[in-house]
């Protein structure tokens, strides 16, 4: 990475981006989330800056979920899911890394905390993580994870969604967020996205589909661009 | 998807979310909460103090919090970045990796190994040695950001231009505390309490 491909300007989160919390019924948000106020602090070097070559200490390049090992298919609705990592100036962020993980078809984890009485899928652990190119761009092959009921009281029904972790080049550019899918009825009762005050920013994480003339008639297709926080506060002009 | 936006307005940024209870531990490796080795396999560097960070993370009531996921970063012993931000990056030690990540067991505990960091001068004023530390996990839909001081600089953190923004009476919640010896290396602890009172909560800032 070039000096000049580090983002340097740092503004707060714009309004309504954040999510509000804690939330009404999602009752662990109660007891986690800090109740004094947040300090607000000069953005410093080790603010602005982070660990670059990640990937000597992630191993990269699990890129396909869907098929673990040659003739081992994972079940569920094969999907190709693309996009850019980019900085609040339009710029690809390259290197970075991206780090995915969802449930399976059936909407279970392959994770010890998720005991739910939902199949296991041999086929299908459910993560994967890569580095992005010059262009700043992540692909996956997955399946279309299912819908879980949340464990708690007054349960609601979590909609298909994958979950990305983002390590971009600064302490500020870490991102962990959640990717939806259009058209899913459960998105409007989801107490998670539903968070978010904006209705423009819960609609930048919903992904946007792909015909089958752009991805092939194998597979659903998605693409989806995340925007880490970060500028360039002296542009070099062209 | 961003709609159109005008040329040169900035792009918002996506928002955060939760990350769950359900991040892979095939994720993790040993060592990822190590933060003095740059690559699996390599030789850890050379310079600095060894140190242990160790800690418990609780949440109202003072509960233990299970599976949580922190992740530290941090200058190397001599204050400097492996980073293009860093004007004496081509100082920074190439055997440091100043990043790791940890998750919290059953007890709520986490441990970081590291070297003590160093001090350095930048524009806002003197930075005394530290580490920042993200946690993240379910029930937090934002990650909370803390930092790390250590009790062997008091002359260097009266001045810290993001200590003093602490209350005073607040500052010693961000102090590791000396805690013994574990395999031959000084051990610090670093208790973060999520949520409590004013005189409970761990101090943390804005992202």
């Amino acid at each position: 990475m070039s000096s000049t491909d580090a983002p340097d300007r740092f503004d707060p989160w714009p309004p309504g981006i954040e999510p509000d919390v804690p939330i009404h019924g999602y009752p662990n948000t109660w007891t986690f989330t800090p109740a004094q106020p947040l300090l607000r602090r000069p953005v410093t070097r080790t603010e602005a800056t982070g660990p670059l070559e990640l990937q000597r200490k992630l191993p990269c390049g699990d890129a396909n979920l869907a098929q673990p090992a040659p003739g081992r298919i994972a079940i569920g609705q094969l999907m190709h899911i693309s996009g850019r990592i980019l900085d609040e100036d339009g710029r690809p962020v390259r290197g970075a890394i991206v780090e995915l993980w969802q449930a399976n078809a059936a909407g279970r984890y392959f994770h010890p905390i998720d005991q739910r009485a939902a199949p296991l899928d041999p086929n299908f652990v459910g993560n994967g993580r890569v580095r992005t190119d010059e262009e700043g761009r992540y692909a996956f092959f997955t399946i279309k994870p299912g819908a879980y009921p949340v464990p708690v009281k007054d349960t609601w029904w979590r909609p298909p969604h994958l979950h990305f972790s983002v390590l971009g080049p600064s302490s500020l550019s870490r991102l962990v967020t959640q990717m939806y899918f259009s058209g899913d009825p459960l998105n409007a009762l989801d107490r998670i996205l539903n968070s978010i005050p904006d209705a423009a920013a819960r609609d930048r994480l919903i992904a946007r589909d792909l015909p089958p003339a752009e991805v092939g008639d194998q597979w659903l297709g998605y693409t989806h661009d995340i925007v880490l926080r970060g500028r360039d506060a002296t542009p070099v002009t062209p | 998807m961003t709609g159109a936006s005008a040329p040169g307005a900035p792009l918002p940024p996506t928002s955060q979310h939760t990350i769950g209870p359900f991040f892979p531990r095939t994720f993790f490796q040993p060592g990822d909460n190590d933060l003095t080795i740059v690559a699996h396999g390599a030789a850890p560097t050379r310079r600095g103090e060894v140190i242990l960070l160790r800690g418990t993370v609780t949440r109202a009531e003072g509960l233990p919090c299970v599976n949580q996921i922190l992740e530290a970063w941090q200058a190397d012993a001599g204050g400097r970045f492996n980073h293009p931000l860093d004007p004496e990056r081509h100082l920074a030690d190439p055997d440091f990796l100043g990043w790791g990540r940890a998750w919290t067991d059953a007890e709520g505990q986490y441990e970081f190994r590291t070297v003590l960091p160093g001090g350095y001068a930048e524009a806002g004023g003197h930075r005394a040695p530290h580490m920042n530390i993200t946690v993240m996990g379910a029930g937090l839909m934002r990650r909370a950001l803390t930092t790390v001081f250590f009790p062997d600089f008091a002359a260097e953190n009266a001045v810290d231009p993001v200590l003093t923004i602490v209350a005073p009476s607040q500052r010693a919640r961000l102090l590791a505390v000396p805690d013994g010896m574990a395999d031959g290396v000084r051990v610090f602890r670093f208790d973060i309490r999520l949520r409590g009172d004013a005189e409970e909560e761990t101090p943390f800032f804005e992202d």
